[in-house]
């Protein structure tokens, strides 16, 4: 069946989005995708969707669509209000939206991005495989205010004699924020042993996300040292998170729309782990880092691969027994 | 590619999900051939947990999921693969094609010709003859699938811009070193707009967005602004291909 989405509001900026492109980036388009890549999987999960469906990422301000029959969703990201028919609905659950009724997500606080996922397939163009925007491409992907977008879904609703919202009880690992500054687990990088001062800077300063941060990397105000000699890097590959000292006086974290090939010392690397929250950090955000070995890194990382694990488990669970179709494949 | 010996490769950890793999080799020429060839080798093989890479021009980032290996099984693979005998090319990968690209060379559409000649000490008429014999062969898919080419041939490397353009046109011709580049949409840039060619180089709405690989070798063929008219806006395809 195929269900109707009407968008009423669109705020600053809503697209499709994904987890991004798959081996891409040997032909020179960078992986891309959702910049807090764990809200996007688990609100997928969380509507029984494959982790890498496409969904909707919202910049900011209000959000408003009404589908035309009911619809099973899950809002997750940075904490906002979310209604249903001005009724208050939680995020990071499922939400049966009954057909004709509005959904609206405003008050988008403390982090930048939210993700809205619809259980089904969100039909949207694809490049290189993936729904995700690149901009640089021309791969725009923005959902226009009074536009009409379609899902195909088994979903057929969903009704309880004594229940109504909030009836599900799952473990979901909701992405929490410290109270400011957010700490960010770090790894070594090349250049460290040539500016041994960023070491310490690293470790004890505080940084800034200045309002030049966007998807192509965080530009960070604080403390750096540069190398001594002016020696010439040759342009080479760079990954997500990587923690660039430009010439100038300023700290640059990249992001998942970074240009791929740089020449500008790295002194350390964002932990897989960290990318999520860091992807949520807006102009203003303060950040601390914290040094840690590759070791606890990739522990963190399996930490966070069990709880989506768990979670599609007993989603798995809860939707059979409800008797959801649900294309629960590869999660 | 021709028949080629082992390499050795330096693996280095890049982070917790990536490598970094360069050839030792005092010749710069050396270690970007060598680099190419370790690419197709990887790429023809993929070792277990690889997901993506990045060329740069002398090294080559190896992205792999840390859940399903490690940077030691990487390092491994990298030297095996290094060390084995190598053919031309295994794998998926396909011949080389070559290109004949029609460029225009002129003031408008090359704004630094003129800066390029009085760098070198020549005239820009012997700029563009030097581009245009230049043979060059496609060493990497840069920004956007930008074909980043190798092989030209002037009086000296290029310099690079020393205040990068903001806006250049989808097409420009570029170069800076011993390289030259094709920009596939407008945007910024530190190289040397020498010129432009009237082809569409990157059709993201194609299933096969660009019609180059790696290892394609390209010739520039200058024509009259009248004559890219005529060709304006279709997709390059290389010589012998059924449009």
């Amino acid at each position: 069946m195929t269900t109707a989405l009407e968008f009423a509001a669109t705020g600053w900026l809503t697209t499709f989005q994904d987890l991004g492109r798959q081996d891409a980036e040997r032909l020179g388009v960078p992986t891309g995708g959702a910049a807090d890549q764990h809200s996007a999987a688990v609100a997928n999960i969380l509507v029984g969707n494959r982790r890498d469906a496409p969904l909707i990422e919202s910049l900011g301000g209000e959000v408003a669509f009404v589908p035309d029959r009911d619809i099973l969703m899950a809002v997750t990201g940075a904490p906002a209000e979310v209604t249903v028919g001005h009724a208050h609905v939680d995020a990071w659950t499922p939400v049966v939206v009954p057909g004709g009724h509005e959904v609206r997500i405003r008050d988008t606080r403390i982090g930048t991005r939210v993700y809205i996922a619809v259980n089904g397939e969100l039909r949207s163009e694809r490049f290189l495989g993936s729904a995700a925007p690149d901009a640089r491409m021309g791969f725009a992907q923005s959902i226009a205010r009074g536009s009409t977008h379609l899902v195909d879904s088994e979903f057929v609703g969903f009704r309880h004699e004594y229940f109504d919202q909030s009836l599900f009880r799952l473990p979901v690992p909701v992405l929490r924020f410290e109270d400011a500054p957010w700490t960010i687990d770090i790894v070594e990088g090349p250049e460290l042993e040539s500016i041994p001062e960023m070491r310490q800077l690293l470790e004890y300063a505080t940084y800034t996300v200045t309002d030049r941060s966007n998807h192509v990397g965080l530009r960070l105000n604080g403390p750096v040292a540069h190398p001594p000699g002016d020696e010439e890097i040759v342009s080479h590959g760079v990954p997500i998170g990587a923690l660039e000292v430009p010439h100038s006086d300023e700290l640059i974290v990249l992001g998942r729309y970074r240009t791929l090939t740089a020449g500008y010392p790295i002194v350390g690397f964002a932990a897989r782990s960290a990318l999520a929250v860091l992807g949520q950090a807006g102009p203003g955000r303060e950040l601390r880092f914290r040094w840690i070995d590759r070791f606890e890194a990739v522990r963190q990382l399996a930490l966070r691969e069990g709880e989506l694990r768990t979670l599609s488990a007993a989603v798995g669970e809860a939707f059979d027994a409800l008797g959801f179709a649900c294309p629960l494949v590869n999660n | 590619m021709s028949v080629s010996e082992s390499l050795s490769v330096i693996v280095e950890p890049f982070g917790d999900s990536a490598v970094m793999v360069t050839i030792p080799a005092d010749d710069p020429r050396r270690r970007r051939e060598s680099i190419v060839d370790f690419r197709d080798r990887l790429l023809g093989r993929r070792p277990y947990g690889v997901t993506d890479v990045v060329s740069g021009l002398e090294s080559l980032l190896v992205e792999f999921d840390p859940l399903e290996t490690s940077p030691g099984h990487i390092e491994y693979a990298a030297q095996l693969l290094a060390q084995l005998p190598f053919e031309g090319t295994f794998g998926p990968r396909r011949g080389a094609h070559h290109f004949e690209i029609p460029v225009v060379f002129d003031e408008e559409v090359g704004p630094d010709l003129a800066g390029v000649a009085t760098e070198l000490g020549t005239d820009v008429a012997t700029v563009v003859e030097g581009v245009c014999s230049s043979s060059f062969t496609i060493s990497l898919l840069a920004a956007a699938m930008a074909p980043m080419m190798d092989g030209l041939e002037l009086a000296r490397p290029v310099r690079r811009r020393d205040e990068p353009r903001t806006d250049v046109a989808p097409g420009s011709i570029m170069l800076a070193g011993t390289n030259a580049i094709i920009q596939p949409f407008r945007g910024p840039t530190g190289w040397r707009v020498v010129g432009r060619t009237p082809h569409t180089i990157v059709d993201i709405t194609r299933s096969e967005p660009v019609s180059f690989a790696t290892g394609d070798t390209v010739r520039f063929v200058p024509i009259t602004a009248a004559e890219a008219t005529a060709l304006d806006g279709s997709f390059l395809l290389p010589i012998g291909a059924e449009r």
